[in-house]
């Protein structure tokens, strides 16, 4: 193993047996003699990485693609069918949060506990139970028994006392997700710390902000094989334009067989309803359209008149709402839109003028719609115009 | 070598575990750890009751003879019982945390240990109270319990592992113990069938040649037959050995299999 390696990974390849019904009893083992109800799937196929001291290394990937199970073998609770694992240097991880807590033991027992289970022994587990208990903000909390704490407080004291073990190699899978949000700064504070100090950094996340904000490295899982290794940023965009690609291709799958429908969603930020304007002004309309149609059409009506000369505009922030739902469907540049329609357009005699947003699929049914009643006021009432 | 330097880095662990085993089965009971000696202590009183109405002859001092016999095997069979379990038992940490598996059974062995440490002073009370009185002879003791220990440690060894793929092992294994408890001369002396069919049981039961030698200095005052010791002391050995590598095979599957 080369030196200035923490871990390395050589050709390794990890079955899972999968069995229809597992047999656990003597006599099912018997009956089913012969017969073979196990399948063994490949779970990680031919994966060799290097990962350096002091690197932060994220595995990005979707569930399932093996991220967690390669991160199970380099904790060596897992082992491999063929290949080969090593590591340098004491490792600790935390693959859940809590695992071998005693709930009718207090919190500092249970520090002592779990430390005990990461390989400390007391005197070590001394010396740093006060950080440990200062960390997870616990206070007087901690001489009740864990049973009595609430499921933030919980979590606090196991990774409180995960990073403070002390390891080299520190592997943490998805559990930064949990907490609120102070904690959670708190925790990415300390682990850009632990970083400073040299320490190795495994993270399965799936939140890439995260990915992007503190690793040095992404590492992306794709089926069970390596796809790309590289700088963060890079490493997920291609990861997201691949993730967007198999969403489409999967929900159009689904369609087809009739298991998922085609939906779409339309909504009008500007105006808002009953917003007054003044006659002889024009409106402002802004607002956004989703599908996962494989085409579609918004049509944009105002007091029944339709408009073409729309525009359209960016939204992240809709994307990112509603990416699990449309990704990979949807032209990101085309999600807003907006359209001003002019006081010379509107008629002059009504006092309610309905403004009317409406998605067709491409067999002209409707997906979505969303409509809102704007009032023309005489001057002086008015309290929105263009 | 590998499990010792991992035991001293893990003592901790080990510490702890034991601890837990030998106070966590009767948390929050009334009278906590006082049961692991009450039980055998209720136990001998039962047979004390019941066996002279049954047997017309027992053995001189049949409270004491029950007493040398049924605390030995109070520490064997807890500690089988409680040990095929421990992988199965501690899955949430053994899926989700490394640590030298090994700890486990030993510590399940280990806190049976000091459970019967303890529970000799029973013995010597009843020696003393029955006027059986004590002799020399209980030098040898730390060398039978030894034995006794190693031997429970290479089942345990064994059996967990297994357990964890074959889960009828606990049921088979708590249906052998009772039918041992027959075959294990507890309740009588094993020279009360010498010459008879079968007298051969007492010959393969290494636990009925432990339990003849606690007699042994306890009961009769004799020496132990030293080389039923020697045969005992490779029999033990060889079991515990035998028994961790059985383990050690099986216990990179732990995680996938319980």
């Amino acid at each position: 193993m080369h030196s200035e390696n923490a871990i390395e990974v050589r050709n390794l390849y990890k079955d899972f047996k999968l069995t229809y019904d597992k047999p656990n009893t003597l006599k099912e083992r018997i009956v089913n003699i012969g017969k073979s109800n196990t399948v063994r799937k490949t779970i990680l196929k031919d994966i060799s990485l290097d990962i350096k001291k002091g690197e932060t290394v994220a595995l990005v990937g979707v569930n399932g693609s093996g991220k967690s199970t390669l991160l199970k073998l380099m904790t060596k609770i897992l082992y491999p069918n063929a290949g080969t694992l090593e590591t340098q240097g004491k490792l600790t991880s935390l693959l859940e949060l809590g695992a071998g807590f005693h709930p009718d033991f207090t919190g500092r027992e249970n520090i002592y506990f779990n430390a005990a289970i990461f390989g400390l022994t007391r005197k070590e587990i001394d010396l740093r139970i006060d950080d440990i208990i200062a960390f997870a903000e616990l206070g007087d909390f901690i001489d009740n028994p864990i049973r009595t704490y609430s499921s933030g407080m919980y979590m606090r004291l196991a990774f409180s006392i995960a990073i403070n073990v002390d390891a080299e190699i520190l592997l943490l899978d998805e559990i930064l997700a949990v907490g609120d949000q102070h904690f959670q700064d708190k925790c990415y504070n300390h682990l850009k710390k632990l970083k400073k100090t040299g320490k190795t950094i495994v993270i399965v996340t799936h939140s890439l902000d995260v990915v992007k904000d503190i690793c040095d490295r992404a590492v992306w899982i794709y089926k069970g094989e390596l796809r790309l290794d590289g700088d963060p940023h890079y490493v997920i965009s291609e990861y997201l334009t691949q993730l967007a690609l198999d969403h489409k291709q999967e929900l159009e799958k689904q369609i087809e067989s009739g298991e998922a429908k085609v939906k779409g969603s339309v909504f009008l930020d500007a105006p808002t309803a009953f917003t007054k304007i003044q006659k002889g002004h024009g409106i402002a309309i802004q607002g956004w359209a989703l599908s996962n149609a494989p085409e579609y059409k918004l049509v944009l009506t105002v007091d029944g008149k339709e408009y073409n000369d729309f525009t359209y505009e960016e939204r992240e922030d809709v994307l990112r709402a509603f990416q699990d739902e449309y990704l990979g469907f949807v032209d990101p540049k085309k999600v807003g839109f907006k359209l001003i329609v002019e006081a010379e357009d509107l008629p002059r005699d009504v006092e309610e003028i309905k403004v009317e947003a409406t998605l067709f699929d491409h067999k002209n049914n409707i997906l979505s719609s969303k409509d809102v009643m704007v009032l023309q006021v005489a001057k002086g009432e008015q309290d929105a115009t263009v | 070598m590998q499990l010792f330097r991992d035991l001293y880095q893990y003592r901790e662990l080990l510490k702890s575990n034991v601890k837990k085993e030998i106070r966590g089965k009767y948390k929050g009971s009334f009278l906590g750890v006082l049961w692991s000696f009450i039980n055998p202590l209720l136990q001998v009183l039962v047979y004390a009751i019941v066996f002279p109405w049954i047997m017309k002859d027992t053995v001189d001092n049949f409270l004491f003879f029950l007493v040398v016999g049924i605390i030995p095997w109070t520490f064997f069979i807890t500690v089988m019982n409680q040990g095929v379990a421990t992988v199965k038992s501690n899955a949430g940490i053994v899926k989700k945390v490394y640590f030298p598996r090994e700890i486990l059974p030993i510590s399940v062995v280990v806190s049976g240990l000091v459970n019967f440490m303890i529970s000799t002073i029973i013995i010597v009370i009843f020696a003393l109270a029955t006027g059986a009185g004590l002799s020399w002879h209980i030098v040898f003791l730390p060398i039978i319990m030894i034995l006794q220990f190693l031997l429970s440690l290479g089942l345990v060894f064994a059996l967990s592992a297994i357990n964890v793929y074959i889960q009828d092992t606990e049921y088979i294994v708590s249906f052998i113990l009772s039918m041992m408890f027959y075959g294990t001369p507890i309740l009588y002396d094993a020279s009360q069938f010498s010459g008879s069919q079968i007298g051969w049981i007492f010959k393969v039961n290494p636990l009925a040649m432990i339990i003849d030698e606690y007699r042994a200095i306890f009961y009769y005052h004799q020496v132990p037959d030293l080389t039923m010791m020697a045969i005992l002391a490779v029999i033990c050995i060889t079991v515990c050995i035998i028994g961790y590598f059985i383990f050690k095979k099986l216990e990179k599957g732990f995680a996938e299999e319980i």
